[in-house]
């Protein structure tokens, strides 16, 4: 018996020094550190969160088309308004806050972030009238140089407040007649949308003081078929979509606002039943004069229903390229469209269920589908 | 209708066009206040179901009728009432405007979508009906807008419809 327990001890010695060899060796001590953004990419997209069931908390995501990563988060309180710096380096964000969380004395302010780092650097306390409605791209807006930041005011009475980003001051407050929101052009110039059809223009010196203003012919019928608001920047100026698929390209790059001739996105056939709808209702890529549309069928009172088909149109000829069906992706309606401006683009999809979808913009292949990338993503946007 | 809706359009373009407003909101306020203690037709407040189970007649699903031009929560769905804002909230004086059409007397309404406001979003009942909604530029027809803006506390909770009148044909 002693020495089949003696056997046995010889037989499993190496076995458990075999064992002992295997186990790995501790985990080294870990050091605590702060991220660092990746360089800019121009596949970035930054998703703006309305948070619809908490607006006091809203949020804008970074997200990296490429890496299908999230890259960050930048705060952006209540019924916010937010863009993009011309040169993407900073994000501004008009928000209200309430000093007790959901109630108290209202604060409006402009925060900017620095893109490299997501920190705020600095601030702007504005005049409780920031409009409060839901975002575009024309509810607060930079000059083409940077150098002026504009912020649309409705109290609602409409007006807009002329802004110093790098100052933070506020230089002062311009009265628009009704007009609304801040749809900037040519140096120190700003357009706002009017019940009549027409778009004021005001014309500011350095300082943010009017110098002229000027109002336009009608281009639209508010009653027979009204444009969004949300346009769509192009080479020259912006794309203005009406409710039942009328593409009004604006020359915004002379003195004064000039208008081409409007076109359909739905044939006779299909006016009226198939139309554009979401909350942010296209995109345009410059370069390849690309307009991408979310559209639905539906009537009246459908204007705000997401699309369940990407239209893609050549902005040169009007001429249809391409109808790109979502759901067979397994995707929700698309509320959100955003087309990256590089030679090969991706085309990010927002959708009502919180889906942010990613497609080969040229093409139309899905590429990556990001799900409960926020609670309410209503707009999208990149360098 | 057409009287309503050039009222309607007539009171936004003065407030818009003027820069003294405490005073016109407040008379507005008046009028919508006014406006509010109107007759109203009998509504069935029996029902408890969420919105997404309520049946169409029920003022707490999003099909009830009156709700044609709603963009919001139901205050009917946060502790008030299709015209009654929940305990603790304070309702807007101003508000926007909807043309709705009730089958069950074959009557078009005018009806004023009025927000509660001083709370958080009470996230219940979510309901997203854009009948004759118009863009932003026409505030009177508008429901993008937070209606508590003229409100000391701005803070939205829900949205409350209440009939001003018979439409005019």
């Amino acid at each position: 018996m002693r020495s089949a327990h003696l056997v046995c001890a010889v037989v499993s010695w190496p076995l458990l020094t075999a064992q002992v060899l295997a186990v790995p060796p501790p985990l080294p001590a870990e050091h605590l550190s702060i991220e660092r953004l990746p360089p800019r990419s121009p596949h970035w997209v930054y998703v703006y969160d309305e948070v619809f069931d908490n607006e006091i908390d809203a949020r804008v995501f970074l997200f990296d088309g490429d890496s299908n990563r999230r890259l960050g988060q930048i705060g952006a309180g209540f019924y916010t308004s937010v863009n993009l710096s011309p040169d993407g380096g900073t994000t501004a964000v008009a928000a209200t806050y309430f000093a007790r969380g959901s109630r108290g004395a209202r604060v409006d302010v402009v925060e900017f972030t620095d893109n490299t780092t997501l920190a705020v650097t600095h601030e702007i306390l504005l005049p409780a009238k920031r409009a409060l409605t839901v975002p575009s791209l024309f509810n607060l807006a930079y000059s083409a140089d940077g150098h002026l930041l504009y912020a649309a005011y409705m109290t609602p009475a409409a007006s807009f407040g002329v802004l110093d980003p790098a100052a933070g001051t506020v230089l002062g407050e311009i009265d628009t007649a009704g007009c609304v929101l801040v749809i900037p052009s040519g140096r120190y110039r700003v357009s706002s949308l009017c019940e009549s059809g027409r778009l004021l223009s005001v014309t500011l010196d350095a300082q943010g003081h009017e110098t002229a203003r000027a109002m336009s012919e009608p281009f639209f019928n508010a009653d027979a078929d009204p444009v969004f608001v949300q346009g769509i920047p192009t080479r020259n100026g912006y794309v203005f979509l009406s409710f039942l698929g009328e593409v009004h390209d604006i020359d915004f790059s002379a003195e004064q606002p000039s208008f081409a001739a409007p076109w359909s996105l739905v044939s006779a056939a299909q006016k009226g039943h198939w139309r554009p709808g979401a909350y942010q209702v296209g995109a345009i890529h410059k370069e390849l004069g690309r307009l991408y549309v979310p559209m639905h069928e539906g009537g009246e009172g459908t204007h705000k229903d997401g699309g369940t088909e990407i239209w893609v149109y050549d902005l040169a000829t009007h001429k249809q390229l391409a109808r790109w069906p979502v759901k067979s992706h397994g995707l929700s309606k698309v509320v959100a469209l955003q087309v990256s401006q590089d030679p090969a683009p991706l085309l990010f999809a927002a959708t009502e269920t919180a889906q942010l979808a990613t497609f080969d913009a040229l093409r139309g292949q899905l590429r990556h589908v990001e799900t409960h990338v926020a609670q309410t993503p209503w707009m999208l946007l990149n360098p | 209708m057409r009287s309503f809706d050039q009222l309607s359009e007539h009171s936004t373009r003065s407030l818009a066009q003027r820069t003294s407003r405490r005073s016109l909101l407040a008379s507005l306020g008046q009028l919508l206040t006014g406006a509010a203690l109107l007759p109203l037709l009998p509504v069935d407040r029996a029902s408890r179901a969420h919105a997404a189970a309520a049946k169409p007649d029920s003022p707490e699903s999003c099909e009830y009728w009156k709700y044609c031009a709603i963009d919001g929560f139901l205050c009917s769905c946060c502790g008030g009432t299709s015209t009654s804002c929940p305990p603790g909230t304070a309702s807007s004086p101003i508000s926007w405007v909807g043309t709705c059409h009730n089958s069950a007397d074959g009557r078009d309404y005018i009806v004023s979508y009025n927000d509660c406001c001083g709370k958080s979003t009470c996230a219940n009942c979510d309901c997203n009906r854009n009948e004759r909604e118009k863009p932003v530029y026409r505030p009177s027809r508008n429901n993008d807008l937070n209606w508590c803006m003229a409100n000391a506390d701005v803070n939205y909770h829900c949205t409350v419809s209440v009939i001003l009148g018979v439409a005019e044909k």
